[in-house]
């Protein structure tokens, strides 16, 4: 097993729960992206689940069974905080029962997120309202990672490396 | 196309929410940023900011596909937009509107000290998808803008002069809009300066105030010819006076004498600078501001266009029309006796400025015109004028055939009755007007 490529502040604000993009691209290289409705660590940030609305993402899903490839953006709206992880192995599966209370306390966090930046929580559950068995967990390990946060230092690679 | 049209998801547009955009690397790695701007260009196109060199960037050079993720600010519907990478543009119109969109949202999220556009980078919207999802329900269109067109249409047909148009496009921006500071400011084509013929809303009119190209939020708009639209406020496009004075350190002191303040709000929390044009000039700039955030959409935006332009038309069609006067009613009687303490004007030829017991009152082509009535009033004892004879008088140097001699006499009518109203200019026909001297004047050159 590697050593984790984030540091302790940064895996505590993606464990917390706040905003996740979701990137792929199909054979054309042509890219796919959706925002993700919910996320949870494993194993000190060496795995990482992200969930998605599959009606919301065919051409997501389809791209990351088809490449194994993810990039995932998590960004703490209030600071622009941002970190940005990629994978070229992610796997896929339905999500479960037992993923639900990971799902309840991430829409809960995300409320409070966007609420600071001036977005009423109805917003927030609209944006991020689904149905179980609609989602998809996405899980990965990371490959790299990279400080996204804008300015001088944006793009930095944090810890990983290409192949 | 099917589906929604960019038309249909500009409240997406407007920079409340950050979108998110997918590139793909030559390596095949996908790469997920969040961006600060998706403009609306028109129908077919929009441009994102280009803010920093990274990897984004770098992708789309090597591969053009990209797709953004937008959301409804108000119902938190998800568009996804496939689009394709044309060109960057570093200057001109589109540059300048998202420069100063851009200034808005970033002192709105506190990264006034990071973002900073370097290009507006122009894509081919190739395909919109209306995402799925369970959306709150859309707040009912805005009402009226429709009227508030016809109205305003009405109103100006309706004008027989200028001061009656720039009234109507006051007022109709007052009962339809509830703008509660407006100003309109014409150009001055030879110094390149624009100046305020009409105001409202602020406690003093700065009738004659100037702005020069390029300064704040109208010198922008007018110098790009494109509408300028700040949502917040922001201290990028300030305008005031301590602004002008560090810009032009060489003013001259007779200059700062003759300087109107400039009327607008100290701290503007949202302004609107839309050019008026006509058969491709620049003849001046409508310009609104409040002192609260968020207050002019974009539908605000597209009003105020359909506005300006009905103005630029009207105006040039009245310069037309008073070219050639219809003749004078006749005089209405005797003329008031000019009495009192005598006036003393004195007029500087360097710059035109006509100044009344030695308060500054007006310069350039207005204190030509005044200087050039005074004198036919004292040395010739006439007080009847036409629009054409001034044009033709070659003391009064108006910079070139198409400039616009009614707005001249509209703001000299306007800060006389502001500033000397022992002075006056009564319009007596179409390209007609008659001075009126109610005490005596003494004119002093120099």
């Amino acid at each position: 097993m590697t050593a984790p490529l984030l540091p302790p502040d940064l895996l505590a604000m993606m464990d917390r729960g706040v905003s996740v993009i979701v990137g792929s691209r199909d054979l054309a290289m042509r890219p796919s992206v959706m925002r993700a409705v919910g996320s949870s660590l494993a194993q000190g940030g060496r795995s990482i689940t992200v969930y998605l609305s599959r009606r919301q993402s065919s051409q997501l899903l389809q791209d990351v069974a088809a490449s194994g490839h993810v990039a995932v953006v998590f960004s703490e709206p209030a600071t622009h905080r941002t970190v940005q992880l990629k994978a070229r192995h992610a796997t896929m599966r339905n999500a479960q029962p037992s993923d639900e209370p990971l799902l309840a306390r991430y829409l809960e966090s995300m409320e409070r997120e966007i609420q600071r930046v001036g977005h009423p929580p109805a917003l927030t559950r609209a944006m991020l309202a689904h149905r179980l068995d609609d989602i998809v967990a996405i899980s990965f390990e990371p490959q790299e990672a990279f400080d996204q946060t804008p300015g001088a230092k944006a793009g930095t690679l944090l810890g990983g490396s290409a192949p | 196309m099917n589906g929604p049209q960019l038309g249909d998801i500009r409240p997406c547009l407007e920079g409340a929410i950050p979108a998110a955009m997918a590139t793909c690397g030559e390596d095949g790695m996908p790469n997920v940023a969040y961006i600060s701007q998706v403009y609306y260009v028109d129908e077919r196109h929009v441009a994102l900011s280009f803010q920093f060199f990274n990897k984004t960037r770098r992708n789309i050079l090597a591969n053009p596909r990209a797709t953004v993720l937008l959301l409804h600010p108000q119902t938190a519907a998800f568009y996804r937009l496939s689009i394709r990478y044309l060109r960057t543009e570093t200057a001109g119109p589109l540059f300048e509107g998202m420069k100063a969109q851009l200034a808005g949202i970033a002192s709105h999220t506190g990264m006034q000290d990071v973002f900073r556009l370097r290009g507006s980078d122009v894509y081919e919207v190739e395909q919109i998808e209306a995402v799925q999802g369970h959306p709150l329900p859309a707040p009912p269109p805005r009402a009226g803008m429709l009227t508030a067109v016809r109205r305003y249409s009405e109103r100006l047909a309706r004008c027989t002069s200028l001061d009656e148009a720039l009234n109507a496009v006051l007022a109709t921006l007052s009962d339809f809009m509830g703008v509660e500071h407006a100003m309109v400011l014409m150009l001055d084509a030879g110094s390149q300066r624009l100046y305020t013929v009409a105001s409202c809303g602020y406690p003093t009119s700065g009738i004659g105030s100037e702005i020069g190209m390029g300064q704040g939020v109208i010198g922008v708009a007018a110098r790009e010819r494109t509408p300028v639209r700040i949502t917040h406020m922001t201290n990028a496009y300030l305008y005031s006076q301590a602004m002008r004075s560090s810009f032009e350190a060489a003013a001259t002191d007779a200059e700062a004498l003759t300087e109107i303040p400039y009327p607008g709000l100290a701290q503007p929390h949202s302004q609107l600078a839309v050019p008026v044009l006509s058969a491709g000039r620049l003849l001046g700039v409508l310009f609104v501001e409040s002192l609260n955030d968020l207050q002019f959409g974009f539908e605000d935006e597209d009003m105020l266009v359909a506005m300006a332009g009905h103005l630029g038309a009207i105006l040039d069609l009245m310069q037309a029309s008073t070219e050639t006067p219809e003749p004078a009613p006749p005089a209405t009687g005797p003329l008031a006796e000019a009495a009192g303490a005598p006036l003393r004007l004195r007029h500087f030829g360097a710059n035109d400025s006509v100044f009344v017991d030695n308060a500054y009152l007006i310069k350039g082509v207005a204190g030509a015109i005044l200087w050039k009535l005074l004198r036919d009033y004292v040395e010739l004892g006439r007080t009847e004028f036409s629009n054409r004879e001034l044009r033709l008088d070659a003391a009064i140097r108006l910079p070139d055939v198409t400039d616009n001699l009614e707005a001249r006499l509209v703001l000299l009518r306007r800060r006389l009755a502001e500033n000397s109203p022992h002075i006056r200019i009564e319009k007596t026909g179409r390209g007609l007007f008659r001075l009126v001297v109610r005490r005596p004047v003494e004119l002093i050159e120099g």
